[in-house]
C-alpha cells in the first residue's frame, strides 16, 4: 500500500517480486551506492539489509543461483563496511544488520550455503566487531547471534570458528567476555554457547580452550559465584523478619543455575575440561568458601592463629578483591604481582570471606544433589567425613610449622618430579605461560590474564603447571598430589588430615582414577613406594593417631564423640543436629547428609564412616560394657597402621549419628516440639539409612528403640483424639497429603524461604511442613503427621508390611458401572433433581461405607448398575424445609488412600424427592446412621492405631462389610446392606463382631501381629474362651437366623414396611437375620452366595472383596 | 525510544510448532508470510503500547538447548510471560504441553504469565486437536489461550499482546516486583536521550517502513 512512497521513487527498476535474483541485484546495487551510512539512506539500508535476509532464506530453499550470486559480490564484506561506520544512527544499523545475520544463519538449511558463508572469514570479524554493547538492543542481537552460531557448530563447521594454527576462537573468546553481564539473558546465551563448543568433540580445539581459555573462564566462573553467595548470606543473615525473601529466593535460585551449569558441563565428559573446572571449584571456592566456613568459630580462630592461615586462607578475599578490581577498574597493566602480594600482606588482619554456618550447610546440600562428577563429590565428602584437625588439638604448632616450611618445597617436589616423565607438560607449561603475555592478544586474553595469575596467587608455580599436569599425566597419583597440595596449601585444616587420616583411610582408596582424591591417593603413592617429604610427614604422624585412639577409647559413642572433636567439619554438622533450641540449623545438616549419603558420585565405602557400625559395635552395643569394647577396639587400632585391609578400622560415626538423630525423632514427639516436620521426615529417612546400613537390615537395639518411638508418637497423637467429626478428616487428610507428597529434598532444597529462621505463622506463606504449627488445630496435624512418620519407620525397619493405612481400602469399593446382585436389598425409589433441572430416576441403596445409585440392569431382573458412588463418610444431608419428600444431599469422591485430593470432590449436589415422607424419613436415617457408623468405625480403627485405652478390642474394630458383589467373581456378593444391620449390629456389637468374624480375625491377630495391638498377647487366654462361648452362641443364633433369613429374603414379603421396622424398631430380629447368616460359610440356608460373603463382609477394609476367602482371610487379617 | 517496561518473554513448545517463526511475524512484521518461505528467528524485540505507556517485548527462543537442564532452568526463570505452543496438525505436540507446563511451572517465577498457543491455525485440513481441546487445557491449568497462524499472521498480535496486558495488569496489582528484574521485567531508562533512533528494533523500523518493500 506503500508503494508509491518508495525510496527511490521506484525509477530504479525495482523489480516487483521480492523473492528473485533479480530483486538480489537491485538491493546489491543499492549497498554498493549506500557505502557510507548517513541519516538520509538508514532506512534505506535497513530495509536493503532485511529484504537481503528475506531472499536469501527463499534462495536456500527455491533457487540456488541467489546464493551464488551473494557469495560472488562478497556482500558479507558489505555489511562489515557498514558496521565498521561510526556515524550517527549506526547501532538502528547495526541492529538490523545482526537481525539479518541472525535470519541468515538460523534459516539455512542447505549446508553447502552455510560453508561458503563462513568461509571467508567476515563471520569472524563481525563476531570480533565491538559493537556498542551498552546499548541494550544491540547487546541482545548481538549475543543471540553468537549464540545462533554456536548452535550450527559441528565437527565441519567448527574449523570455521577455531583457528588452530593461529590459535584464535573469537566465537568463543568474546562471548565468555560477557559471562558476567548484568542482563541475565545474555548470561544464559553465554552459558548456551558455551556448552555448544564443549561439546563439539574436536580435539584441538579443546586444547585450546583448556590450555587458553579454561583457567581464567572457570576462575572467574567459580569467583562470580562466590561474591554470589556471600551476596546470599549477607541476605540471610540481615533478613531475620523475613522481608527480603524474594531476593534470597533469586539469589537461591541463582546458585542452583551455576550449579547446574557446573553439572552440565561435567557431564559432557570432557576429561581435560573437567580437571580444569574440578580444580579451580575445589580450591577457589567449595573448600575454602563453602566447607571452610562449617568449621565452628573457635576452631577457626584457633587455627588462624598459624601463620600459615593467615597467610592462605585469606587468599580467596584477595583473589575477591583482585577479580572484583580488574573486571571493575579493566586496570590490566597492573601486573598480577603488584596487585597480589601487597594486599595480601595488608588484608593480613582483616576477616577472611565465608558465610553462616547454616548458609554453607545448605549450599553444600544443593552441590552434592546437584553434581555427581565423581572426583570433586568425592573429594568433598571425604573432606568433610575424613579430615582431622588433631594436631591442632594437641598444640602441635611446630609439627604444623614444619610443615607449612616444607610446603613450598613440598610443592616444588611435586611440581619437578612430573618433569622427568612430563617433558611435553612442561613444554606446554611455557607456552601457556607465553601465550598469556601475548600482547596482541587481546580481550579475553586479556581479561584472562589477569584472572589466571590472581588465581595463581596461592602458589604460582602450582596453577600454572596445574593445568598441563592434569591434562597429560595420565597417572592419576601425581595428579592426586597436584591437587592435594594445592589443597593443602588452600586449607590447613586439610592438611591436618592428610597427615593423619591416610592411615584410617587407606584400606578404601577405590578411586585410583580421581584427580582430587586426596587421602586415598596419596595412600597409594605412599605404597607405591614414592619418597617423598610428605611421605615422611605422613609416617610422622602416625603414631599421634595411634596413641590418640588408645587413649580415647571409654565407651563407645563417647569414642566417638571424642572422635569427632578431630573432624571438625563432620562435627559441625552433627553438632547442627541439636534441635534443643530451634531445627533451624539441623534441618540442613539433614539435608547435607541426605545428599551426601545419596550422591552417586560419591564412594559407597567413604559413606561407612556414616553408615557402618564397627562390627564390634555391633556386638558390645547390645550391653553397655565398655571393657570388651576397648579391648577390641585397641586390638583393631593396632592392626590398622600394618594392614590396611582391615575395613573397619576406619572411625565411624554410626552410633553417633544414630543417636542424634534419635534425639531430633524424641523430641518431635514432645507436644511444644520445634523441631518441624519436614526436619522429621528427613531425620526419619535418615535414621532408617543409618540403622540398616550397608547390610539392609536393622539390628534388634533399632528396633526395640523404634518401637519406644513409635509408641511415643502414638501417645503424642492420642492427646488430639477426639470423637469428632473433624480430627477423622485431619487424620485421613494428613495421611492423603503425605502419600501424595513424599519428601523430595532437591525440591527442598529449591525453597529459600527455609534458609530464614523457622517460622510459626502461616501468613509467611511457608509451607505447613516447613514452619511450626500454629494453634491447636495445627498442633494436631502436626501430631498426626509425626505419627505416621514415625510408624512408617517402624514399620520399614522392621520390614512389616502396612496394613492399617489408609483407613479406607478401596479394594472392596463398588466401582461405577458395577452390575450389583440386589435381591433382597433395601432399595429406595427416588427421583435426583439436579440444580440445572436434570432429572434421573434412581434407587438409592446404603453399604456400610458407601452411598450407591443404582439403575435397574435391564439383563437382569433383581440386579443393578452402579451409576453413582459415594462415601457415606463425607455425606451431607439436609431435610427440604418446603417438601418433607424431599432431602438435599451433597455426595463426596470416596476418599481413597492418595487418591483422596483436597479439596473434595463433589460428585453430586443434588435434591432427591421420595415417593412419600415416610421414605424420605427413612432415606435420612439410613443414611445418617451410616455416616455415623462408618465415622465411629474409622474412629475405632484410629483408636487402635493410637492405641487408645478402650478401643483396642478387637470387638470393637470397625469392620467394613462390603454388601455387593461385583459379577465376573465366581461368587457374586450378595446385597445384605439391608434390614438396617446397622443399627442391629450395633445394638448387638460384641457378639455379633465375635459372631460374625471376630472368630477369626481374632485369632489370627493374636498370632501374626506382635506389638501393635499390645492387648492381643495378654488377653490371648481370655479371648479364647469368649471364643468358646461364642462358637456356641454363633451355631444357635445361625440356626435361627437362617429361618430368618430365609424369611426376610423374599424380596417383595415387605417393601413397604422397610424404613420404620428396620430402624426404629432397631429390627433385632431382621437384622440378625440377613446378617448373621452371611458369617457362615457352612450356613446351606440363604443362597448360594452367602458363604462368599460371610468372609470379607465384616473384615476391614483391607479385605480385597474378591480374593478366593480361605487362603485369603489369614493373610488379610493380620492388619 | 524508551519505554516505560521491558517485558522478557520465552517460546516453549516441541520442536517445529512454529515457535520462531510466530516470533518472527510479531517482531517483524516487514517479513509478510508468503507460502513458499519459512522464516523464523531466536530473538526478537518489538515495542507495543498498552494503557498509553510503551512497552518494549523481548523475545526469547529456548530452541535447541533443552539439552541442558541448566539453560532451560534459568530460562524459564528470567521471563515474565511464556507462550507455550503447539501445533494443531500434530497431536503429539499437544500431548507433551503437561510436561512443558509442568517444567515451566517449577522452574519459573510463579506470577510469570502462561498463554497457550495452538498454532498453524490456517491449516484447518489437517487439524489433529480440536479447539475446544486446547481451550479446555487452558481451563484446566489457568492459561489464556488462543490459535495463531504464523502463516497468516491470524491472532499473532494478539497472543503477545494480551499477555503483556495481563503482566501488565499483574504489575498494576502489585504481584510483580518490577525492582527484581531476575522476574523478567525491568523499568526503562528514565532519559533516554539517544533519541528515537537507537534501541527502537525492528518494531520502530517496522512503523517507519511499513510495506515499502512490496
Amino acid at each position: 500500500m506503500f508503494r508509491s512512497r518508495s525510496w527511490f521513487g521506484g525509477g530504479w527498476g525495482r523489480p516487483k517480486n521480492p523473492h528473485s535474483l533479480e530483486r538480489l541485484k537491485y538491493l546489491h546495487n543499492i549497498l554498493c551506492k549506500n557505502t557510507t551510512v548517513s541519516e538520509s539512506n538508514r532506512g534505506t539500508l535497513v530495509e536493503s539489509l532485511r529484504c537481503i535476509a528475506e531472499i536469501l532464506i527463499w534462495g536456500d530453499q527455491n533457487d540456488s543461483s541467489v546464493f551464488d550470486f551473494f557469495l560472488e559480490k562478497n556482500m558479507l564484506s558489505y555489511f562489515l563496511r557498514i558496521m565498521r561506520q561510526k556515524c550517527g544512527g549506526s547501532s538502528y544499523v547495526c541492529v538490523q544488520l545482526l537481525q539479518t545475520l541472525n535470519i541468515l544463519f538460523e534459516n539455512i538449511r542447505n549446508e553447502t550455503s552455510l560453508y561458503y558463508l563462513l568461509s571467508n572469514n567476515h563471520v569472524n570479524s563481525i563476531i570480533v566487531h565491538k559493537f556498542d554493547f551498552s546499548d541494550e538492543e544491540v547487546m541482545a542481537y548481538y549475543i543471540s547471534f553468537l549464540k545462533t552460531l554456536s548452535l550450527k557448530l559441528n565437527n565441519h563447521t567448527i574449523h570455521f570458528f577455531y583457528n588452530e594454527h593461529t590459535k584464535d576462537f573469537p566465537l568463543y573468546t568474546e562471548a565468555i567476555k560477557f559471562f558476567n553481564h548484568t542482563e541475565s539473558m545474555v548470561r544464559i546465551a553465554v552459558r548456551t554457547l558455551t556448552l555448544n563448543v564443549y561439546r563439539v568433540q574436536d580435539a584441538s580445539m579443546l586444547r585450546f580452550i583448556r590450555d587458553r581459555t579454561a583457567a581464567p573462564y572457570f576462575s572467574n566462573l567459580v569467583w562470580f559465584i562466590g561474591k554470589h553467595i556471600l551476596e546470599l548470606d549477607a541476605c540471610v543473615r540481615n533478613d531475620a523478619d523475613h522481608q527480603s525473601q524474594q531476593k534470597l529466593d533469586d539469589l537461591v535460585a541463582e546458585h542452583l543455575d551455576h550449579l547446574h551449569y557446573i553439572n552440565d558441563i561435567l557431564c559432557l565428559n570432557i576429561p581435560d575440561l573437567n580437571d580444569v573446572l574440578t580444580e579451580h571449584l575445589l580450591h577457589k571456592l567449595l573448600v575454602p568458601l563453602y566447607i571452610y566456613s562449617l568449621t565452628s568459630d573457635s576452631t577457626r580462630r584457633h587455627a588462624t592463629s598459624s601463620p600459615y592461615n593467615r597467610d592462605h586462607i585469606q587468599s580467596i578475599e584477595v583473589i575477591t578483591r583482585n577479580l572484583e578490581a580488574i573486571l571493575k577498574g579493566k586496570n590490566t597493566e597492573v601486573s598480577p604481582g603488584r596487585i597480589n602480594f601487597p594486599r595480601r600482606m595488608e588484608s593480613e588482619e582483616e576477616t577472611k570471606p565465608s558465610v553462616s554456618c547454616v548458609v554453607s550447610l545448605f549450599l553444600l546440600s544443593q552441590v552434592f544433589l546437584i553434581i555427581t562428577h565423581g572426583p570433586i563429590v568425592h573429594a568433598l565428602a571425604w573432606i568433610i567425613l575424613q579430615s582431622d584437625l588433631s594436631v591442632f588439638e594437641d598444640g602441635a604448632t611446630k609439627i604444623l610449622e614444619m610443615y607449612i616450611s616444607n610446603a613450598k618445597s613440598n610443592v616444588k617436589l611435586e611440581f619437578s618430579k612430573p618433569q622427568l616423565s612430563l617433558e611435553k607438560a612442561l613444554e606446554s607449561t611455557s607456552g601457556h605461560e607465553r601465550d598469556y603475555t601475548t600482547p596482541e592478544y587481546s580481550g579475553p586474553k586479556v581479561f584472562g590474564y589477569d584472572t589466571d595469575h590472581s588465581s595463581c596467587d596461592l602458589d604460582p608455580e602450582l596453577v600454572s603447571t596445574s593445568l598441563p599436569s592434569t591434562s597429560q599425566i595420565s597417572e592419576s597419583s601425581s595428579i592426586a598430589h597436584d591437587s592435594t597440595e594445592d589443597l593443602v596449601t588452600q586449607i590447613h585444616s586439610m592438611k591436618s588430615s592428610e597427615l593423619t587420616s591416610p592411615k584410617e583411610n587407606m584400606p578404601d582408596s577405590p578411586l585410583p582414577d580421581s584427580g582430587i582424591e586426596s587421602g586415598s591417593s596419596k595412600t597409594c603413592s605412599e605404597l607405591n613406594n614414592i619418597t617423598d617429604e610428605e611421605k615422611q610427614k605422613l609416617l610422622g604422624a602416625t603414631p599421634t593417631t595411634t596413641r590418640e585412639r588408645s587413649l580415647t577409647l571409654d565407651s563407645i559413642l563417647e569414642r566417638e564423640n571424642k572422635e569427632i572433636e578431630k573432624r571438625p567439619f563432620l562435627k559441625t554438622i552433627l553438632d547442627s543436629l541439636d534441635c534443643s533450641e530451634n531445627d533451624y540449623k539441623a534441618l540442613f545438616a539433614l539435608c547435607l547428609l541426605f545428599a551426601l549419603i545419596n550422591n552417586k558420585g560419591v564412594n559407597t565405602e567413604l559413606l561407612d564412616t556414616l553408615l557402618c557400625p564397627e562390627p564390634e559395635i555391633i556386638g558390645a552395643m547390645s550391653s553397655t560394657a565398655n571393657i570388651e569394647t576397648e579391648a577390641t577396639s585397641n586390638e583393631s587400632s593396632e592392626q590398622t597402621p600394618p594392614t590396611p585391609a582391615v575395613r573397619c578400622s576406619m572411625q565411624s560415626f554410626n552410633i553417633l549419628l544414630i543417636s542424634k538423630l534419635m534425639t531430633i525423632a524424641n523430641l518431635s514427639c514432645k507436644p511444644a516440639s520445634k523441631v518441624r516436620l519436614v526436619t522429621l521426615e528427613l531425620s526419619v529417612t535418615l535414621m532408617r539409612i543409618a540403622m540398616q546400613g550397608a547390610s539392609g537390615v536393622a539390628g534388634g537395639r533399632h528396633l526395640s528403640a523404634a518401637d519406644t518411638l513409635r509408641s511415643r508418637a502414638a501417645a503424642l497423637a492420642r492427646n488430639f483424639y477426639k470423637c469428632d467429626d473433624i480430627f477423622l478428616d485431619m487424620f485421613e487428610d494428613e495421611y492423603c497429603e503425605m502419600s501424595k507428597r513424599p519428601l523430595n529434598v532437591e525440591w527442598l532444597c529449591m525453597d529459600a524461604a527455609i534458609l530464614l529462621p523457622p517460622t510459626r505463622t502461616p501468613m509467611s506463606g511457608i509451607a505447613f511442613a516447613k514452619r511450626l504449627p500454629s494453634g491447636e488445630m495445627e498442633r494436631a496435624r502436626r501430631a498426626i503427621r509425626t505419627f505416621f512418620l514415625i510408624r512408617d519407620l517402624y514399620l520399614k525397619l522392621t520390614g512389616k508390611p502396612e496394613t492399617q493405612l489408609p483407613l479406607t481400602n478401596p479394594a472392596p469399593f463398588v466401582q461405577v458401572g458395577d452390575v450389583l446382585d440386589l435381591n433382597d436389598s433395601d432399595l429406595i425409589s427416588c427421583d435426583i433433581i439436579q440444580k440445572d433441572g436434570t432429572w434421573h430416576h434412581r434407587f438409592l441403596a446404603v453399604d456400610n461405607i458407601q452411598i450407591i445409585l443404582v439403575e435397574p440392569d435391564k439383563q437382569r431382573l433383581g440386579w443393578g448398575i452402579a451409576k453413582l458412588v459415594g462415601s457415606l463418610q463425607d455425606l451431607e444431608i439436609q431435610g427440604d424445609k418446603e417438601d418433607p419428600r424431599c432431602l438435599h444431599l451433597t455426595i463426596h469422591k470416596p476418599r481413597v488412600g492418595a487418591s483422596g485430593a483436597l479439596p473434595r470432590t463433589v460428585l453430586l449436589r443434588a435434591k432427591f424427592k421420595f415417593d412419600d415422607h415416610i421414605r424420605s424419613m427413612a432415606a435420612k436415617q439410613r443414611l445418617t446412621k451410616g455416616r455415623t457408623k462408618s465415622r465411629q468405625k474409622k474412629m475405632q480403627q484410629i483408636g487402635r492405631l493410637l492405641e487408645v485405652s478402650g478401643v483396642s478390642a478387637p470387638t470393637m474394630a470397625p469392620r467394613h462389610r462390603p454388601l455387593f458383589s461385583r459379577p465376573g467373581l465366581t461368587a457374586v456378593r450378595r446385597s445384605t446392606g439391608s434390614d438396617g444391620d446397622d443399627t442391629d449390629r450395633r445394638l448387638r456389637r460384641p457378639s455379633a463382631h465375635m459372631l460374625k468374624d471376630g472368630i477369626v480375625v481374632y485369632r489370627e491377630r493374636t498370632t501374626s501381629r506382635e506389638r501393635i495391638l499390645p492387648w492381643s498377647t495378654q488377653s490371648d487366654n481370655i479371648s479364647r474362651k469368649v471364643l468358646a462361648v461364642m462358637d456356641s452362641l454363633r451355631s444357635s443364633v445361625s440356626r435361627n437366623s437362617s429361618t430368618h433369613g430365609s424369611r426376610d429374603s423374599s424380596p417383595r414379603s415387605r417393601p413397604e414396611d422397610i424404613p420404620l421396622e428396620d430402624i426404629r424398631k432397631s429390627t433385632g430380629m431382621a437384622g440378625n437375620d440377613s446378617a448373621t447368616p452371611v458369617t457362615q460359610p457352612s450356613q446351606p440356608s440363604t443362597s448360594t452366595q452367602l458363604p462368599k460373603q460371610s468372609n470379607s463382609s465384616e473384615e476391614t477394609s483391607f479385605i480385597s472383596a474378591d480374593a478366593p476367602r480361605p487362603k485369603r482371610k489369614g493373610l488379610v487379617e493380620t492388619i | 525510544m524508551s519505554y516505560a517496561y521491558l517485558f522478557k518473554y520465552i517460546i516453549i513448545g516441541d520442536t517445529g510448532v512454529g515457535k520462531s517463526c510466530l516470533l518472527l511475524q510479531f517482531t517483524d512484521k516487514r517479513f509478510q508470510p508468503v507460502h513458499d518461505l519459512t522464516i523464523g528467528v531466536e530473538f526478537g524485540a518489538r515495542m507495543i503500547t498498552i494503557d498509553g505507556k510503551q512497552i518494549k517485548l523481548q523475545i526469547w527462543d529456548t530452541a535447541g538447548q533443552e539439552a541442558f537442564r541448566s539453560i532451560t532452568r534459568s530460562y524459564y526463570r528470567g521471563a515474565a510471560g511464556a507462550l507455550l505452543v503447539y501445533d494443531i496438525t500434530r497431536r503429539d505436540t499437544f500431548n507433551h504441553l503437561t510436561t512443558w507446563l509442568e517444567d515451566a511451572r517449577q522452574h519459573s517465577n510463579s506470577n510469570m504469565v502462561i498463554m497457550l498457543i495452538g498454532n498453524k491455525s490456517d491449516l484447518e485440513s489437517r487439524r489433529e486437536v480440536k479447539k475446544e481441546e486446547g481451550e479446555a487445557f487452558a481451563r484446566e491449568h489457568g492459561l489464556v489461550f488462543m490459535e495463531t497462524s504464523a502463516k497468516t499472521a491470524a491472532n499473532v498480535e494478539e497472543a503477545f499482546i494480551n499477555t503483556a496486558k495481563e503482566i501488565y495488569e499483574k504489575i498494576q496489582e502489585g504481584v510483580f516486583d518490577i525492582n527484581n528484574e531476575a522476574n523478567g521485567i525491568k523499568i526503562g531508562p528514565q532519559h533516554s536521550t539517544s533519541g528515537g533512533a537507537s534501541g527502537a528494533g525492528g518494531a520502530g523500523a517496522a512503523g517507519a517502513a511499513g510495506g515499502g518493500c512490496c
